[in-house]
């Protein structure tokens, strides 16, 4: 066992882990946030997304003592004295949603991209979310989604 | 289930080299780690047997893309060379957005925003894609036709080997126990149009099924150099001189390019043999070679 300690949405932990532990694990099973899904386990599907240090990343390929000093944000980081993130709000008015497996994972994933790049395209948000597999929605509300987080209408957007 | 690990990290790259040479044998190095913990939960691979491994991550050194002064020492004289140099470490989301690589390898940008999802690009590194040496791995048409060397390193000192030499079949390599990729180098393709050209199965995350990097040079409307390498068809990554041959001193035009293509296919089957996906991948390979050098020769008239 080897001593982890990083900064999970805002706040310093401190847990034991083994030397091959993955990131999701940790967060999951030592730190109880299960906000952060599991579903490929090999990197195919972005439902164990999370941001560390501004970059979005599969949890399920990151080793946890990589994180040793980062900044890691959760989906369970985004809310801020209970208000939802702009993102978060911007999913449930255009039910970007069905069965939500995927979609703690998107959302970071979206949330990187909007960090770095306030105002992105189309194809940009496409790129972005490309790691984040649903079964669902069929995509088109959850770039809907992000526009409207961003503050573009559709018809803003088609127009630059 | 996946045995006990000691996770070690190195801070420098001497340090790394001194944990290499001190646990010889019993050491895994962690690159990006997008393979290898897959592998090791799968109980895949040598990184199962090992008692270490070694996060190479926080290594300034392994992490720079420069332009850098090499000193060759051939048998009778040193020349003084300008090279390109990845630090190992290098993420396939940097070598995409890099500016140097932009102008001096177009293709390995190409190849490396091909790469999986976001999440993947941000942590896999073009070292570890090349240490892996799978036959998928995107990098490597790319790196093939810049003629990249792998610089290897441990304790006694550095080896340079080029891909094809470093690269010894389907997931080996020539790197010793004890080694560290470092870096790769390579001359830049300044005066070259690149492209990579990949067909997958979907586009954002499969690893390639088949892809050729190409790069053209051009003098007064001839082709002057030309370089192609497929990648996904050989067990071991190299050029197609044969095609490359029917390139050079012609002026571009679409039979030229789909002759090349044809030609590629044609190696193909002589080296592989046929077999049940010849069918299939022979017209493939010789549409994707077309594309590759069509969209190369487009750069060029762009520029012009
Ligand atoms: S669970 Fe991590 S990518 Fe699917
Ligand atoms: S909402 Fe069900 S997988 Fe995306």
């Amino acid at each position: 066992m080897q001593k982890l300690k990083f900064v999970l949405n805002g706040k310093c932990v401190e847990v034991e882990v083994e030397g091959c532990a993955r990131l999701i694990d940790v967060i999951r099973e030592n730190l109880g946030l299960t906000g952060t899904k599991e579903g490929c386990g090999i990197g195919e599907c972005g439902a164990c997304t999370v941001i560390i240090d501004g970059d979005a990343v599969d949890s399920c390929l990151y080793p946890a003592l990589r994180a040793q000093g980062k900044n890691v944000t959760t989906i369970e980081g985004l809310a801020k004295d209970g208000r939802l993130s702009a993102l978060q709000q911007a999913v449930l008015d255009h039910h970007a949603l069905q069965c939500g497996f995927c979609t703690p994972g998107f959302i970071m994933s979206a949330t990187a991209l909007l960090n770095k790049n306030p105002k992105p395209s189309r194809e940009e948000i496409k790129n972005a979310i490309a790691g984040n597999l649903c079964r669902c929605t069929g995509y088109e509300q959850m770039i809907e989604a992000v526009l409207d987080a961003s503050g573009q209408t559709e018809i803003d957007n088609d127009s630059a | 289930m996946v045995d006990e690990k000691d996770y070690l990290v190195a801070n420098n790259l001497n340090e790394a080299k001194v944990l290499m040479h001190e646990h010889c044998g019993n050491i895994h190095v962690l690159a990006g780690g997008t393979d290898l913990m897959v592998a090791l939960r799968e109980g895949k691979r040598s990184g199962r047997d090992t008692t270490y491994l070694l996060d190479i991550s926080n290594i300034q050194e392994l992490k720079a893309i420069e332009r850098k002064k090499v000193t060759i020492s051939d048998e009778d004289c040193n020349t003084n060379e300008d090279y390109i140099r990845i630090g190992a470490m290098v993420t396939f989301d940097e070598a995409a957005h890099s500016g140097l690589l932009l102008k001096t390898a177009g293709a390995l940008c190409e190849a490396a925003k091909s790469v999986g999802a976001q999440q993947i690009r941000n942590v896999a590194t073009i070292g570890g894609n090349v240490c892996n040496a799978a036959v998928a791995a995107d990098s490597l048409s790319a790196l093939t036709i810049l003629d990249a060397k792998v610089v290897l390193e441990d304790l006694r000192g550095e080896r340079v080997l080029s891909i094809g030499e470093f690269i010894t079949g389907p997931g080996k390599t020539a790197i010793n126990e004890d080694e560290l990729l470092t870096e790769i180098r390579f001359k830049p393709l300044e005066d070259y149009y690149s492209a990579f050209v990949k067909l997958g199965r979907r586009k954002a995350l499969a690893i390639s099924r088949m892809n050729v990097a190409a790069a053209l040079a051009f003098e007064d409307e001839k082709i002057t150099e030309a370089r192609i390498s497929p990648g996904c068809v050989f067990a071991t990554p190299r050029r197609v001189q044969s095609a490359e041959k029917i390139l050079i001193g012609e002026s571009p035009s679409e039979e030229l390019f789909m002759e090349a293509g044809e030609e590629v296919s044609k190696e193909m089957v002589r080296i592989t043999g046929r077999r049940w996906s010849t069918d299939y991948k022979y017209p493939a390979l010789s549409a994707v070679t077309f594309k590759a050098l069509a969209i190369a020769y487009n750069q060029a008239k762009s520029d012009t």
